[in-house]
């Protein structure tokens, strides 16, 4: 499936608008903000149609599953976006990421849990807000927001920063990349290696006498948003650079040509979710279609030396806003 | 006190909207403190034999309240069962801790609440410690999650 998806969804007293384009949507944020309300509309109207009282506008069905019989109620349903409130056990099973990696509907999951089984982007977790109030003769309008904002964007925003650690997430090429940049750093920055997603918070837990720049694959790092988030607020010494993917990174800098800038800046409309668990895939999978058989051929198990050599480094790290590697006078 | 454990825990009442509209009795909205917890939470006000006034939904059932606050008040009602009180946002955060000062009270999270930046005593019985705040709470809960 793939495609970006507005819905809007109003009633008497409500009104919604969304917009889906990645397979895996989290809600969550404050209670009494209207995320079971969302719900439970979607639920009348997909039992009662227009009858509901429910005006409910997507280009393909929005659904909604629940309870014991999840499976039952998911198997028939294709090319369709599908809810699922909080309270049901099933979003964080093993079972249940196998029908989201078989890709055939998108997923809205309202939880507050860490789902480690699904690669879900830090930019797809919104909190609802609303604004207006009852009695205004027009329903209160709903909007989502995104929960992590500022700790996505804080490296643009923010002041140049120098780390002394850089760590990733996992050994492969991306780790390749960063730790030639440290070498060439005469030993002012070292780079480590987390072995994992999920070992990063461990790696950093005690970083308050150094500081420590985290990159990770921001298309699949949503589940350990949360406790790294959390790290930052207790005074620990951290930035989070998160690019969709290391990948993402070198496409977006424009070393490989004939890129067409849709395939990069739409990446909803070319990334089949029944092909890529997660958009970090996509783009590895485009890098390396897109080099296979010439000299800058992309392994992600390890950096082709085509992309250590100084020129194509300096290039890929200018489009990095708010980090100084001190890559440039060093080389 | 008000003792956390963190993770998956069979046990623990996991929808507790199913369970709140199950198992709800109308006195409990006669109790000043979960008046209170609606007022607070839902910014909604209870008019009496079951009516609450939202200001988004207009005069609502109790069956309607936010997942938080009903979690809430099963916690409040029900002390000697365990909820899954992943259901409450943060703005629940500072009435779990007035419960937890009121009266023993064990739940179960399966996110990192933020419970404040004030002091407090919250018991994480993963590890049988005391948190005091919220850094220290992040360390012990941090490794379960």
């Amino acid at each position: 499936m793939t495609g970006s998806y507005h819905i809007v969804v109003v009633n008497a007293t409500s009104k919604y608008e969304l917009d889906i384009k990645r397979n895996i949507t989290i809600l969550k944020g404050d209670s009494a903000t209207g995320k079971t309300v969302l719900v439970d509309m979607i639920r009348d109207y997909v039992s009662n149609g227009p009858d509901s009282g429910i005006m409910l506008s997507c280009d393909i069905p929005c659904r909604v599953i629940d309870g014991n019989t999840w499976e039952e109620q998911l198997s028939p349903i294709n090319n369709s976006i599908v809810f699922i409130d909080e309270g049901n056990r099933f979003v964080s099973s093993e079972e249940f990421a196998h029908y989201v990696r078989e890709g055939k509907n998108y997923y809205v999951i309202v939880t507050r849990e860490k789902l480690s089984n699904l690669p879900y982007s830090v930019t797809e977790i919104y909190g609802i807000r609303g604004s207006g109030k009852y009695n205004d003769m027009v329903p209160v309008y709903h909007e989502t927001y995104h929960i992590y904002e500022e700790y996505i964007r804080n490296l643009q925003a923010g002041e140049c920063i120098t780390p002394d650690v850089i760590l990733t997430e996992d050994s492969n090429a991306g780790y390749d990349f960063f730790n030639t940049i440290a070498h060439n750093n005469s030993g002012n920055i070292e780079c480590r290696a987390a072995g994992g997603k999920s070992n990063i918070y461990g790696s950093v837990i005690h970083a308050h006498d150094h500081s420590v720049l985290i990159i990770a694959d921001g298309a699949a790092f949503g589940a350990e948003m949360e406790r790294i988030c959390e790290l930052i607020h207790s005074g620990a010494d951290l930035h989070l650079f998160l690019p969709e993917s290391f990948e993402w990174l070198i496409l977006n800098s424009g070393v490989i040509k004939d890129i067409s800038k849709d395939e990069m800046e739409h990446a909803e409309n070319y990334a089949d979710s029944e092909k890529f668990f997660s958009w970090e895939r996509y783009f590895t999978h485009l890098l390396t279609q897109n080099t296979i058989g010439t000299p800058m051929a992309y392994s992600k198990t390890r950096l082709n030396d085509y992309y250590r050599s100084s020129n194509i480094t300096k290039r890929i790290l200018a489009t990095v806003q708010g980090i100084d590697f001190h890559y440039e006078s060093r080389v | 006190m008000l003792s956390i454990f963190y993770g998956e825990m069979k046990e623990a009442i996991y929808n507790t909207s199913v369970y709140f509209k199950n198992t709800f009795r109308n006195e409990w909205l006669e109790d000043p403190l979960v008046i209170d917890m609606i007022k607070d939470v839902d910014n909604s006000e209870v008019l009496g034999n079951g009516a609450i006034k939202s200001p988004v939904l207009g005069v609502i059932a109790p069956n309607t309240l936010s997942g938080g606050v009903k979690t809430l008040i099963l916690i409040y009602k029900q002390p000697e069962k365990v909820f899954n009180a992943s259901n409450c946002g943060d703005n629940c955060a500072k009435w779990l801790l007035k419960l937890g000062d009121m009266m023993d009270i064990t739940i179960n999270l399966r996110h990192l609440m933020n419970f404040g930046d004030g002091e407090y005593e919250i018991k994480v019985l993963d590890d049988n410690m005391i948190a005091h705040n919220r850094s220290e709470l992040l360390l012990l809960a941090g490794k379960y999650l």
